[in-house]
């Protein structure tokens, strides 16, 4: 049995102008075929891309000149002369109404909330089905409650029970929310900078993945990534975070030290314990010594987070793990330079 | 005799060291966020004169059927990463088996396919495309371990 | 109130259609304009009124297209990028970057796909709106406008795969 393929269809699916059983047999054909998900990934980024377009603005003589085209009366009868400026009031005022009616639910200044389970309020008014969200506004979760948020053409936020999510911006080149409370799972698809999610204790810069973050009452928070990875950041402070793996953040001291779920159990523990010591501590110890190949994921970040003596420890575990490039010097590498340290996560990237 | 076969076998290990091979990882290691939902990354090394043939299928056993599925590698800006995303059902058992061919080298790479993606530890980097009974043997493997 | 509305959506729709010429898109803005002023009795109210202009912009740029007899389509980098240091007020030096990059790939879309582009991002018109102002089915809009954000996406591969 043939399914055919929905190439033509993916902007108009994306766009949200498909019926529903359309919209469905459409899905239904992705979750199969990975030549239209790749197209339809493709079809979605396009469409991102062109929100970094500028609207121009028209130059004011344009206008100028169009007044000079219709007052060239002189060899017009005068009934034209008086025609046009009558024909622009008209046309104003007759056309007011159409234009108000057309261009307002247009402008893409919102998104769409749906409630999935029990109750969901934006801006502390309760929602049924659909609702729209707006910069500014809240989304409230109540405790057995969840909600779906359609992040214009770029994905959707889950958002979980007892959850407190702010739209903080909608514009083309940024899209923002800031989780006060609770739990959200993203699932986007967009090019870097224009997907964020702030808490109280870092920032969370979708790179094009799906992730869940989850927000404490106190501001501090777990990120745990399926898909593709995040870039969670404070204050100049960066933990790359790949599929696979999550990382906690606390206030005051921003993102930690990412890790792999399949880590060891003593090395988490022991990576929670040097977290609440400011990385310094005997914990280290377990952590250099249960240390996998792909665990170099937490030790190049632990780098940065260290002194001597220990971060010569790390740099000779990593190096006892994986091979150093050779165009990464030991002694930069300690120094933290930032092009050397870019360098060897770029080739340690190759065993997480 | 023997220095004949051992500098046969040594000239195989060196050839296989220095020639064409392939590097599996994560998504993350493309840095690429087009890639970001493949099932896997790779790079492709020790190619340099000629853009390799890269060819790759999805051998799997669905309910005690086997199947094959053709996959389509996936290129980026960045020369010599590819990735592969999954176009083989959800349900079986499945692994990647990789082909390339540069020049007169080649280079093939058998990868178990788990819940959560490639499984590295029982993926298998080999000199030439995987013989059938590597496939199977893999497969029935994968089968026990479920 | 017209004109202001309308003016900055038909300029942008020409400009970007004409890779950044500015006295040309300027000059189909005003034709534009003048023909809205002159043929509104023509306007029977059967469609929105923006369906009917955007009908008559895209009419515009395809007369001026012709007129041209442009068929290189080649980006003209200096316009563009001074277009985009004088009007954006980005201070982000990479979105900076990744909007003249999209700026040069829009323009090098074939034509009939980068009027759906602009015109579905600018104008934002739905597809039924798009078919009746692009003389074509919803079908045909959302074919266009599926290959022409592909396009895109390829061709911005450079410009997307910095990123971590």
């Amino acid at each position: 049995m043939f399914d055919r393929h929905v190439n033509t269809q993916l902007a108009s699916y994306l766009d949200g102008e498909l019926p529903a059983p359309e919209r469905q047999r459409i899905e239904r054909h992705l979750s199969s075929c990975e030549t239209c998900r790749i197209e339809c990934d493709q079809v979605r980024t396009g469409l991102s891309m062109v929100h970094a377009l500028p609207l121009a603005s028209a130059p004011a003589a344009i206008w100028n000149a169009i007044e000079a085209a219709t007052h060239q009366t002189h060899s017009q009868p005068a009934w034209f002369r008086y025609r046009i400026p009558a024909l622009a009031a008209v046309l104003t005022v007759a056309i007011a109404a159409i234009l108000y009616l057309t261009l307002g639910h247009r402008h893409q200044s919102n998104w769409d909330v749906v409630g999935l389970q029990g109750s969901t309020a934006v801006d502390s008014k309760p929602i049924r089905g659909t609702s729209t969200v707006k910069p500014g506004e809240w989304i409230e979760t109540a405790s057995s409650s969840s909600a779906r948020v359609q992040i214009g053409a770029i994905g959707v936020v889950e958002v979980g029970p007892a959850t407190r999510l702010r739209v903080t911006a909608i514009r083309p080149s940024e899209h923002r929310l800031a989780l006060a409370r609770g739990e959200i799972h993203a699932k986007i698809i967009a090019p870097p900078k224009l997907f964020f999610v702030d808490t109280p204790s870092a920032t969370a810069e979708d790179l094009g993945c799906e992730y869940s973050l989850k927000t404490d009452e106190d501001g501090s928070g777990l990120l745990h990534v399926t898909l593709g990875w995040v870039s969670f950041q404070w204050k100049g402070l960066e933990s790359l975070v790949p599929a696979g793996a999550s990382c906690r953040t606390r206030p005051h001291t921003g993102p930690g030290v990412p890790y792999f779920d399949d880590a060891p159990e003593e090395l988490i523990q022991a990576l929670g314990t040097l977290a609440a010591t400011n990385y310094a501590g005997s914990s280290l110890d377990v952590v250099l010594r249960d240390a996998r190949v792909r665990d170099t994921l937490t030790l190049w970040h632990l780098l940065p987070r260290t002194e001597s003596p220990d971060r010569q420890r790390i740099y000779e575990r990593i190096a006892a793990l994986s091979p150093v490039p050779t165009d990464v010097s030991r002694e930069r590498a300690l120094q933290l330079d930032p092009d050397t340290l870019a360098r060897w996560r770029e080739a340690l990237a190759w065993t997480w | 005799m023997w220095r004949f076969l051992i500098v046969n076998v040594l000239t195989l290990m060196l050839a296989g060291a220095e020639g064409f091979t392939f590097v599996l990882a994560s998504p993350v290691a493309s840095q690429q966020f087009q890639f970001k939902s493949a099932t896997f990354v790779f790079r492709a090394e020790g190619c340099d004169s000629t853009a390799p043939q890269i060819t790759a299928t999805a051998e799997g056993i669905v309910k005690g059927e086997r199947k094959s599925v053709e996959l389509k590698v996936a290129s980026g800006p960045k020369p010599g990463i590819y990735a592969v995303f999954q176009n083989w059902p959800p349900e079986g058992q499945w692994l990647v088996n990789l082909k390339g061919a540069c020049g007169n080298m080649t280079a093939g790479a058998i990868v178990p396919i788990g819940p959560k993606g490639f499984i590295r530890e029982s993926s298998k980097i080999l000199p030439r495309p995987a013989t059938d009974n590597e496939i199977e043997t893999t497969l029935r493997t994968q089968g026990g371990k479920k | 109130m017209l004109f202001d509305t309308y003016k900055d959506r038909v300029y942008s729709l020409s400009l970007y259609f004409f890779h950044g010429d500015e006295s040309l898109a300027a000059d189909v803005t005003q034709q534009v304009f003048l023909k809205v002023i002159t043929n509104v009795d023509r306007f029977k109210g059967d469609a929105a009124f923006s369906t009917w202009l955007y009908r008559l912009a895209v009419n515009a740029c395809q007369d001026a297209a012709r007129r041209r007899k442009s068929g290189a389509i080649v980006a003209d980098r200096a316009r563009l990028e001074g277009f985009a240091a004088s009007s954006s007020q980005e201070d982000d030096y990479t979105r900076a970057q990744n909007a003249r990059c999209v700026r040069d790939a829009v323009s090098a879309l074939p034509p009939k796909l980068r009027m759906a582009v602009l015109l579905r991002y600018f104008d934002e018109l739905s597809y039924e709106e798009m078919a009746q102002v692009l003389h074509c089915s919803m079908g045909t809009v959302a074919s266009r406008l599926s290959r022409g954000h592909k396009m895109l996406a390829e061709r911005l591969k450079g410009v997307t795969g910095a990123g971590g």
